[in-house]
């Protein structure tokens, strides 16, 4: 199998721009990414792009992986528009490793972006909950937050969790938020605002959930030929896990598990050859407090329904045993759907590199992604490692 | 519209929406709702044995939606305010998400024991949709 490398990436900042397209958003992506290369990179040597995008808004419902690319140079690559809800880019990640695994690409782009704020609150409010299970879960009157919801109200019966757990989770994110000039809600809180915040969905108030974003990522990936052409800092890609589960949580045994989290991330570890214990620091998919919480318990970080305790301990501080979220996660960078999950990589990559500034943590060499679409439809996984196989 | 059920989907569906009928598989025993598709229990790709529940059911989890509804529950909401939905376990045992009525929304928890009625849900293009919430049973 070949090895396959991340040469560069790069992300736009997360927030709201209403002067910005979504291509030009895009644009801005694959020119920071090719700018992070440390070779020069020629744009025309990417083989095949694959654009992930939910399409929110309804702007260009039909070839917006086309749309984008050709806007951003790509000039003729073959381009595959990938959907899977807020995991679209993870998969587009894994879905260019297979390319270049596979020998049919030399170099492969991953990446997404979405436009969600320049549309009537009205609107936004109709895409938002599109990824939920639609006949029946929808037709119950829940909302994207509510199915979360209902997994921190089981949660917090079944395990003990509590309202303070919840709220560490966001004040650990704003922190380190506060040190991403690219994050969306850059600034800090404390556990009692986070605490005492309005209700959206009870349990979740709002300093439990994640903003609207407009944004876009791309993240270059090689095989090991084309990787040293390119640079001498090189970030594996060690494993890349994914699978998906039934859409709606009332389809699934356990209200209190993503179980296509725990097949992806087994499947990640089984190709980096490496167990849970051994990553050292991830960026995981806390579109919801309690998201956050449960991937630590799928990840396999800590013990089934300890994940409360296990926040509530500092191990995912940035001074902890396992940092989670250097980024600010999606609840302070920002969660521009189609974005997210090459904007985690991002992050990893730039942390493996030394070159997160201000968010820096030293000595890792590690990092793993978890990228969720809907409340656990479909999932991707990355393992990274600094350095040559 | 973001996403949408259709009038012809949502009539194919009349008897799951009325009368909440089961598919208990017959290899495994476990009751599936909607009953289609393949067991949700073991996998089999049988033919199911259609069961009508006798319509209660244990409350799994709630939650209480305070603003931002889907689009077809914005009357409602802006007419009634918060309201409360969960996931419920029937007695046969399938899990189904229903919006709980006829009760104060902060009254519903984990554990309480509830009864499915016929309620108009929405409407949609000039036509109501009527299908099962759930009240609480003393
Ligand atoms: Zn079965």
């Amino acid at each position: 199998m070949n090895e396959v490398y991340v040469v560069g990436a790069g992300q736009t900042d997360y927030g709201s721009f209403p002067r910005e397209s979504y291509r030009s958003l895009f644009k801005e992506a694959v020119d920071t990414a090719v700018a992070s290369v440390d070779a020069e990179f020629d744009r025309e040597s990417v083989d095949e792009a694959y654009v992930g995008t939910l399409g929110v808004g309804g702007r260009q419902l039909g070839l917006p992986g086309p749309a984008v690319t050709e806007f951003a140079g790509l000039n003729g690559t073959a381009t595959t528009r990938v959907e899977n809800a807020c995991a679209a880019s993870g998969v587009a990640l894994r879905q260019a490793v297979l390319a270049v695994r596979a020998g049919v690409a030399d170099v492969a782009l991953a990446g997404g972006f979405e436009v969600m704020n320049d549309v009537s609150s009205e609107r936004t409010g109709e895409w938002l909950g599109v990824s939920g299970e639609t006949e029946w879960e929808r037709m119950a009157g829940t909302t994207f937050s509510g199915v979360y919801a209902q997994m921190a109200d089981a949660h917090m019966a079944e395990h003990g969790t509590t309202r303070e757990h919840l709220s560490r989770v966001a004040v650990k994110n704003h922190a380190n938020g506060a040190k991403n000039p690219h994050a969306q809600l850059g600034f800090e809180t404390n556990l009692e605002d986070a605490m005492n915040a309005p209700a959206v969905a009870d349990p979740l108030n709002l300093f439990d959930c994640c903003p609207t974003s407009d944004g876009a990522s791309a993240v270059l990936v090689a095989s090991r030929d084309a990787a040293e052409e390119l640079t001498d800092n090189p970030i594996r890609i060690a494993g890349a896990g994914q699978s998906s589960g039934r859409v709606g949580l009332f389809q699934r045994p356990s209200l209190t598990e993503i179980p296509a989290t725990q097949r992806a991330a087994e499947q990640a570890y089984d190709e980096a050859d490496i167990g849970p214990e051994d990553v050292e620091f991830a960026e995981v998919h806390d579109c919801f407090s309690i998201a956050e919480l449960l991937a630590y318990e799928d990840l396999g970080f800590c013990e089934r329904g300890e994940a409360g305790p296990y926040v509530a301990s500092g191990a995912t501080e940035p001074d902890g045993e396992r940092p989670v979220n250097l980024s600010g996660g999606l609840k302070s960078k920002g969660h521009p759907i189609g974005a997210t999950g090459g904007g985690q990589v991002v992050e990893v990559f730039k942390q493996l590199r030394g070159e997160a500034g201000d968010r820096q943590v030293s000595g890792l060499s590690r990092g793993l992604t978890h990228n969720v679409g809907g409340s656990g439809g479909a999932v991707a996984v990355h393992v990274f490692e600094e350095g040559w196989a | 519209m973001g996403a949408y059920v259709s009038l012809p989907t949502w009539w194919r569906s009349n008897d799951s929406r009325y009368r909440l009928v089961l598919g208990k598989c017959p290899e495994c025993g476990a009751h599936n709702f909607p009953a289609e598709g393949v067991c949700a229990s073991c996998n089999a790709d049988a033919d199911f044995e259609e069961v009508e529940p006798e319509g209660t059911g244990t409350v799994q989890a709630v939650t209480v939606i305070s603003g931002g509804a889907p689009p077809e529950f914005d009357e409602y909401q802006t007419r009634e305010g918060a309201f409360a939905t969960g996931i419920i376990e029937l007695a046969e045992g399938a899990r189904l998400p229903g919006m709980f009525c006829d009760c104060d929304p902060s009254e519903i928890s984990r554990g309480d024991r509830v009864e499915a009625v016929v309620r108009r849900l929405y409407e949609q293009e000039g036509v109501p949709r009527y299908g099962v919430k759930f009240r609480p049973v003393e």
